[in-house]
């Protein structure tokens, strides 16, 4: 269980989480939605560790994230998939996805890259494992991010708008890849303005708003009249996001 | 013998002299890297007091005069703690402090322009700040700062010059002594110059050389 206690986060004067609870069971889809700034992208930064918290718990299968002892070990069982990539340059797409499995799960070598290439195929990139990222396009080098979470084989996949910095071809292409993940039952925490897709894929969405949790519903009530857009502020987001 | 004729004896000397110029290069750029380095890795993980201390002495090296440090070795420190120094000694710890402090440099600004979002990639994956030095860094890094870094020895293989006035008897030191005897100072300071040119262009293209190798096989070649 991923579980996230009333966890608060400030960058200074700003408040940008303020008492945030989160439950993720394994094998759920937790879609969050909110607009830009509600602080989504922290809250995942929170869960794998990229920030420190002002207060309140996060727990990985009971590692606490703020424990540098057991961080380590709550870091083993996310992956994060970026909103821009963040792959390393200088390694080609199957070394990116085999560095960490090699270095910190110390995997053989010969192994690594026996799954790498098979995550590779997986996504319809089995020809281009040896590909540099700046030789692929962003939709490529978005799956390769996705292999490089899955090869750590993660109990939670964290994923922060992987789609967003993609055009709608390439978004198809990596959506694709998540339903299927999701339908497979990978347990995930989805950040996105895809909100169709969303909707189609999760079990539960929360809406993050000023760095509150408004709303945590199934996904059936979020979107129902008495549910959650009986929020008038998700009400108002889900319009606009749905004339954009 | 007479005095003021060249004699073939003198392009032993040269070479010699050339020889001692590009010992002491090698030597002061191979301790300069490795310390300029170690700086770097000392600022990379924020060590107090050491990270600045170092910063500090790289600051002085870098903003005053090579030929001051090289008077302050070789006459200062030695009167004033009683010391004996050979001008070698001089020559050797003051152009690898130097080298040093501008390797310093390189290597911040190189770990400085790989981007904070790979590095935190590689760290919600679990890789130690030391793994992400050695296997996300360092690789980028070396590529990133072999042209800074071949320009910097190519200037300090012209820099070495200067301990021929405490007395090292290296390529500049002959010229000046060939050229008291035989009073020819545009033949003599024009050989001397074409070795430190030829020697200067051989760094330049090994340089080069080295840069394409580490680009090679990352392909950010400006796509
Ligand atoms: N490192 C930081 N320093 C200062 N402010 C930050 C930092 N990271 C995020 N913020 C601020 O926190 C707020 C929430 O950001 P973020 O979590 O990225 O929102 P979202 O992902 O929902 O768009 C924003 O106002 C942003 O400017
Ligand atoms: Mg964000």
């Amino acid at each position: 269980m991923l579980k996230v206690e009333n966890v608060k986060k400030a960058f200074g004067p700003a408040t940008v989480l303020d008492g945030v609870d989160l439950t993720v069971n394994p094998g759920e889809v937790v879609s969050i939605l909110g607009s830009s700034g509600s602080g989504k992208s922290t809250l995942i930064r929170c869960i794998n560790g990229l920030e420190k918290l002002d207060a309140g718990r996060i727990t990985v299968d009971d590692f606490d994230v703020s424990r540098p002892k057991e961080l380590a070990e709550a870091r083993k069982r996310s992956g994060t998939v970026f909103q821009l990539f963040n792959l390393y340059p200088h390694l080609t797409a199957l070394h990116n996805i085999t560095l960490a499995p090699i270095e910190v799960l110390k995997r053989s070598r010969a192994e690594a890259e026996a799954e790498g290439r098979a995550l590779l195929a997986s996504v319809g990139m089995g020809d281009r494992a040896d590909a540099y990222p700046a030789q692929l396009s962003g939709g490529q080098r978005q799956r390769v991010g996705i292999c490089r979470a899955l090869a750590m084989k993660p109990r939670y996949l964290l994923l922060d708008e992987v789609t967003s910095a993609l055009d709608p071809e390439m978004t198809a292409e990596v959506l694709a890849i998540l339903a299927r993940l999701a339908a497979s039952g990978t347990t995930m925490v989805f950040v996105t303005h895809e909100i169709e897709f969303a909707r189609q894929i999760s079990h539960r969405i929360v809406f993050l708003e000023k760095g509150v949790l408004l709303v945590d519903l199934p996904t059936k009530q979020f979107f129902s009249a008495d549910g959650g857009l009986a929020q008038p502020r998700v009400a108002q987001f889900l319009s606009k996001m749905r004339k954009d | 013998m007479r005095f003021a004729e060249f004699t073939p004896f003198d392009l032993v000397l040269l070479a010699q002299g050339l020889g001692v110029t590009i010992g002491l290069f090698l030597v002061t750029s191979l301790i300069g890297l490795l310390v300029g380095v170690l700086w770097g890795v000392v600022r990379f993980y924020r060590v107090p007091i050491l990270m600045q201390l170092v910063t500090f002495v790289s600051e002085i090296l870098k903003n005053s005069p090579v030929l001051v440090q090289l008077f302050l070795v070789f006459f200062g420190f030695p009167a004033f703690f009683h010391l004996n120094v050979t001008p070698v000694q001089a020559a050797i710890v003051t152009l690898s402090a130097n080298t040093a402090a501008f390797v310093y440099v390189i290597a911040v600004s190189s770990i400085e322009s790989i981007g904070r979002d790979q590095i935190e990639a590689a760290r919600v994956f679990g890789l130690s700040r030391w793994q992400v030095l050695r296997l996300v860094i360092a690789p980028q890094a070396a590529a990133f700062s072999i042209g800074p870094l071949t320009a910097l020895l190519v200037n300090q293989l012209q820099v070495t010059s200067l301990i021929s006035v405490i007395g090292v008897m290296d390529l500049a030191k002959i010229g000046a002594t060939l050229n008291l005897r035989t009073l020819k100072p545009f033949v003599v300071w024009t050989a001397v110059g074409i070795l430190y040119y030829l020697t200067a262009k051989l760094v330049a293209t090994l340089g080069a050389r080295l840069e394409r190798r580490l680009r090679a096989h990352s392909a950010f070649r400006c796509l």
